[in-house]
């Protein structure tokens, strides 16, 4: 702002402006309209031995895809994805039977509060209530998380309170005794080999995708996977975990 | 005249982040130095409930108002106006040096859009210290 020059320019500091103004427009309007998936989206190595049983399942066994998602329940990106995708991803894809997923814990180093989140869906799990926690957990991130607490387990604890059915005091035993530690490395494990280095990332069909996906770029991709995966086989993919990934894959397969 | 046009800049890059974040832009595009989405989805790219992108934006358009304003013929000798944008840039340059900070040494990721954004507020922020050194004081003596 120099105010010596100001009468003087002030048409070509309008059309300076409008040009920026225009030029930022377009600008936007470019960058939003760019494929999302060109530069998330990888072939996943088909060198990688598959995920079997690992992580936690929802859905059918004889689903055509099966959707393999590593996250970290501290990660603002998972929660969007847990609590604006995933209830679409829920009622039309999984509840109708056409694909199932798979959670695989990836609680990254920054993140303060992730494993305790992380033990406490597991113990969760043990109870048959992962899933239900797992939305808890995401819905009240802001509680528990680094930022919010020192104290996770007693707000995760809280959490868990709300999970219908929920024998709490064996909840609580499992959070304090850290039982779940070694189940939770094993989940970083398989994400650390298999080189994840964004969350979410989501294997879908044989290609692997970074970052919270949209609904319809999520169906979409779905859909490709379905139109690739043999009609006998109850998954897809290289790396698909579905052949006996579950008891009941195992048995439900033809 | 500068200042605004930097602002609009800002205004536009803030805009940016807060598609990315409101999940609009899938990806964002970034230099092959830094990581832009680590640094956007670390839990510091939130204040208050509201990406901190947002807050760019709120305070890009607040300078770039101001500094219109001052383009004005009844504000143009105004040296509150002066000051005000001085005050207002001098803590968006304060809150741009911390959120470097948490780049550089917490989170270890460097967002060249917030690099950028962060130049801007220096600009801006000597720009209208220049202004108000020139006018402000002058007129408030």
């Amino acid at each position: 702002m120099v105010k010596s020059s100001k009468s003087r320019s002030n048409s070509a500091f309008y059309i300076l402006l409008g040009v920026v103004a225009v030029a930022g427009i377009g600008a936007l309007i470019f960058l939003s309209s760019r494929p999302r998936e060109a530069r998330s989206a990888s072939p996943i190595d088909p060198t990688l031995p598959p995920v079997q049983s690992e992580g936690y399942v929802i859905g059918s066994a004889t689903a055509p895809v099966e959707v393999t998602e590593f996250a970290d329940f501290e990660c603002p990106a998972c929660e969007r994805f847990a609590s604006i995708t995933e209830p679409d991803v829920r009622g039309r894809l999984v509840n109708t039977g056409t694909i199932r997923m798979r959670f695989i814990d990836y609680p990254l180093p920054m993140h303060h509060n992730t494993w305790n989140a992380s033990r406490a869906a597991a113990c969760a799990n043990a109870q048959g209530k992962f899933w239900e926690m797992h939305d808890l957990i995401y819905a009240n991130q802001d509680r528990w998380n680094g930022e919010a607490t020192s104290n996770p387990d007693k707000v995760l604890k809280e959490i868990a309170r709300q999970v219908p059915g929920l024998d709490q005091a064996k909840l609580d035993a499992c959070v304090d005794s850290k039982e779940m530690q070694a189940k939770i490395q094993a989940h970083y494990n398989i994400a650390q080999q298999r080189q994840i280095g964004v969350t979410p990332t989501f294997y879908i069909g044989n290609t692997k995708f970074e970052g919270a996906l949209s609904y319809d770029e999520f169906k979409k991709q779905v859909d490709i996977a379905a139109a690739a995966a043999p009609k006998s086989a109850p998954a897809t993919g290289a790396e698909s975990p579905a052949k006996g990934a579950t008891p009941a894959a195992g048995k439900t397969k033809k | 005249m500068a200042i605004a046009v930097l602002a609009l800049v800002g205004a536009f890059i803030g805009l940016y982040l807060t598609l990315y974040k409101l999940g609009v832009i899938g990806t964002l595009a970034c230099s092959t130095i830094g990581n832009c989405e680590t640094v956007q989805l670390s839990r510091w790219s939130t204040l208050l409930g509201v990406p901190v992108a947002t807050w760019g934006v709120g305070y890009w358009v607040s300078v770039l108002a101001i500094a219109m304003a001052g383009l004005q013929e009844r504000w143009a000798e105004s040296p509150g106006l002066s000051l005000a944008l001085c005050l207002l840039t001098g803590w968006g340059l304060l809150f741009s040096a911390w959120l470097t900070y948490l780049e550089l040494y917490v989170i270890h990721a460097i967002c060249i859009w917030c690099v950028t954004s962060a130049v801007l507020a220096t600009l801006v922020f000597v720009l209208a210290f220049l202004d108000w050194r020139e006018t402000g004081p002058a007129r408030a003596g």
